[in-house]
C-alpha cells in the first residue's frame, strides 16, 4: 500500500508514484528519504521520476524539487503524463543550473561517490533489513543483501549477486542483466526458483522436501547452475 | 477510554474470518465488554447469519454512510448479549459503495461507544480489504494450516506491514492435531516459521462450528467444545492476559465427548 516505490538503477534512483492525495505522497516520500540509514544511500542521487497517470503541476513539482534537494537529490527526469511533461520542462526553464548539465552516464556505479576506503572491486549493496513477504520485489542494480528470509511467492532480482542471511524460498534471480558470474548464498537455500544470468533453476517437485539446514551457494558452473555448500573462499 | 479498532482479515477466502470475528465478539461480550462487530463484506454479507440477526437487520453501513440512517438505528442487539451489537453490510451494494475516509469516520464514532470494534473484512486485497484495514489499531489475520492460505497471509501482512500499522497477530485456525501428528499437516511450527509475527490463538477443527454458524449461534457462548474454548482464550489475551497456550487434542477427542456428556 506504499505510494511511493523506489527502485535502483545504473543511471540513478527511480522513484514511482501511486495513487493517492498529493499530501500523503509527499509525507510518504518524505518518510522514505528520512528512514534510518536512507540518508546516506539516496545522498546526491539523480531521481527519475515516474508519474503514471497523475498530472502533476509546476507547483508540486516545485515541491518535490525542494523536497529532493535536502538530500542533495537532483530530478532529471519524469516520465508521465503529457501535462506534467510541459510542467516540469516549464520549471526547468526557471531552474538556475539546469540538471542536464550534470553528468550522466559515466560510471555504472550505483548512486553516490564510492569513499576512498573501497578497495578496487569493491562496491555499494542495498541492504534489506525485513522479511520479504509475497508479492514484494526487491530490485537493485548491484548486490542485494536480505537480513531477513525471503518468503514463498517474493521475488529477489538483483543486477549482481544475492546474499540472504535467512531462509531464501521465494524467486532469486542474480545477476539480472545477464552475469553469470553472479552468485546466490543463502543460510537456507530453498527457493521456488533461481536464475542466474539467463539460466533457471527450480525447486524439485517433490512434496514434503526439507531445506538442508546449512548455508548453501548456487552459481554457474559449465553452463549449469550448481548448488554447493557455502564454507568460505 | 475510546475502544480498540480491530481488524479481521486473511487474504484467502474461507479460512474463517467472519466465523472468528462473531465469535470473538461472543467471548469478549460474555467477559462484559461492550462490542460492536461491523460486517466489511458489502455484497456477501454473511456475519449477521453466524451470529442469527439476519431477521433483524433494517439498515445497514451504506445506510449509515449515506446519512440514510444513524448508527443507533442500524445498530442490531444480540438477542443473547447486550454488551454486543453488530452494523451488518448492504447486501444489495458493492464494495465501492464506502471509502476509506467514510470506515475511518463510522468506526471513530463506534469507538467513543464501545470497548471494542471488530470489524469483519472480505477476502482478497482490493478496495473492501483496504476499507477495512484503514480504521484498524490493530489487524488480526486469519490462516489455516495450508500452504495456499499461508501464502496469502504473508502477502497481507507485508500490506499491513507497509501500511503504518503496528505488526499484526495471527489466529491459526481449523487445526487438525491429529494430521499434524501424522506429519500431513503444517504444524504451528511451520506456519510461524513462514509469517514470524505473534500468535494470538490457536483454534482446533471442530464439527460444531458448521452446526452452531448454521444455526446462528456462535461456538464461544459456551466454554463446551474445543473451538468454543479457543475463542474464549483469544478473547482473554486480547484483553491482556497471559493465557498459557494448551497442548491442543483430537478434536473432538473421545475423552472430550465422554466429558461432554457428563457436563450436559
Amino acid at each position: 500500500m506504499s505510494i511511493v516505490s523506489f527502485k535502483g538503477t545504473r543511471e540513478g534512483l527511480a522513484i514511482t508514484l501511486g495513487e493517492g492525495v498529493w499530501h500523503d505522497v509527499l509525507n510518504e516520500l518524505v518518510a522514505q528519504l528520512n528512514r534510518p540509514g536512507a540518508q546516506s544511500f539516496f545522498q546526491g542521487a539523480r531521481v527519475f521520476l515516474e508519474t503514471g497517470e497523475r498530472a502533476l503541476d509546476v507547483t508540486q513539482i516545485e515541491e518535490l524539487i525542494a523536497l529532493l534537494a535536502q538530500q542533495r537529490m537532483t530530478l532529471t527526469a519524469i516520465s508521465g503524463e503529457a501535462a506534467t511533461q510541459d510542467a516540469f520542462q516549464r520549471v526547468r526553464a526557471t531552474m538556475p543550473a539546469p540538471p542536464e548539465t550534470l553528468p550522466l552516464e559515466a560510471d555504472a556505479s550505483p548512486p553516490g561517490a564510492l569513499p576512498s576506503t573501497f578497495a578496487q572491486g569493491e562496491t555499494h549493496a542495498l541492504l534489506v533489513q525485513r522479511t520479504v513477504r509475497s508479492g514484494q520485489t526487491c530490485q537493485y542494480a548491484g548486490t542485494i543483501v536480505v537480513i531477513g528470509d525471503v518468503n514463498p511467492g517474493a521475488q529477489v532480482i538483483a543486477e549482481g549477486d544475492v546474499i540472504v542471511w535467512g531462509k531464501l524460498r521465494g524467486v532469486v534471480h542474480a545477476g539480472a542483466a545477464g552475469d553469470e558470474n553472479a552468485m546466490v548464498g543463502a543460510l537456507i537455500l530453498a527457493p521456488t526458483q533461481l536464475r542466474i544470468g539467463n539460466r533457471i533453476a527450480r525447486a524439485p517437485d517433490a512434496f514434503g522436501k526439507r531445506a538442508r539446514h546449512f548455508p548453501e551457494v548456487a552459481r554457474v558452473r559449465e553452463g549449469r547452475i550448481i548448488v554447493e555448500p557455502w564454507i568460505g573462499s | 477510554m475510546p475502544g480498540r479498532i480491530i481488524t479481521i482479515t486473511s487474504g484467502k477466502g474461507g479460512v474463517g474470518k467472519t466465523t472468528a470475528t462473531a465469535n470473538i465478539g461472543v467471548a469478549l461480550a460474555r467477559r462484559g465488554q461492550r462490542v460492536a462487530c461491523v460486517d466489511a463484506d458489502i455484497g456477501l454479507r454473511n456475519l449477521d447469519v453466524v451470529m442469527g440477526l439476519e431477521n433483524r437487520i433494517v439498515y445497514d453501513l451504506v445506510d449509515v454512510v449515506e446519512e440514510r440512517a444513524r448508527l443507533r438505528q442500524a445498530l442490531i442487539k444480540d438477542k443473547r448479549l447486550p454488551e454486543l451489537q453488530l452494523l451488518p453490510a448492504a447486501q444489495t451494494r458493492e464494495k465501492s459503495a464506502v471509502n476509506e475516509k467514510q470506515m475511518i469516520k463510522l468506526c471513530n464514532d463506534l469507538k467513543k461507544e464501545f470497548d471494542f470494534v471488530l470489524i469483519d473484512s472480505p477476502a482478497g486485497i482490493e478496495l473492501g480489504f483496504k476499507n477495512s484495514i484503514a480504521p484498524a489499531d490493530q489487524v488480526v489475520i486469519v490462516v489455516t494450516p495450508e500452504v495456499s492460505a499461508v501464502r496469502d497471509a504473508d502477502r497481507v501482512i507485508g500490506l499491513v506491514e507497509a501500511s503504518d500499522k503496528p505488526a499484526p497477530k495471527l489466529i491459526i485456525n481449523r487445526l487438525r492435531p491429529a494430521m499434524v501428528r501424522r506429519g500431513e499437516m503444517m504444524d504451528t511450527a511451520d506456519v510461524l516459521e513462514v509469517l514470524a509475527i505473534e500468535l494470538l490463538g490457536i483454534v482446533p477443527e471442530d464439527e460444531t462450528i458448521i452446526t452452531s454458524t448454521n444455526k446462528g449461534q456462535p461456538v464461544a457462548l459456551e466454554d463446551r467444545t474445543a473451538a468454543g474454548a479457543a475463542f474464549t482464550r483469544i478473547a482473554r489475551r486480547l484483553l491482556g492476559e497471559d493465557v498459557p497456550f494448551p497442548i491442543l487434542g483430537d478434536s473432538p477427542g473421545l475423552l472430550d465427548r465422554f466429558a461432554n456428556l457428563f457436563r450436559r
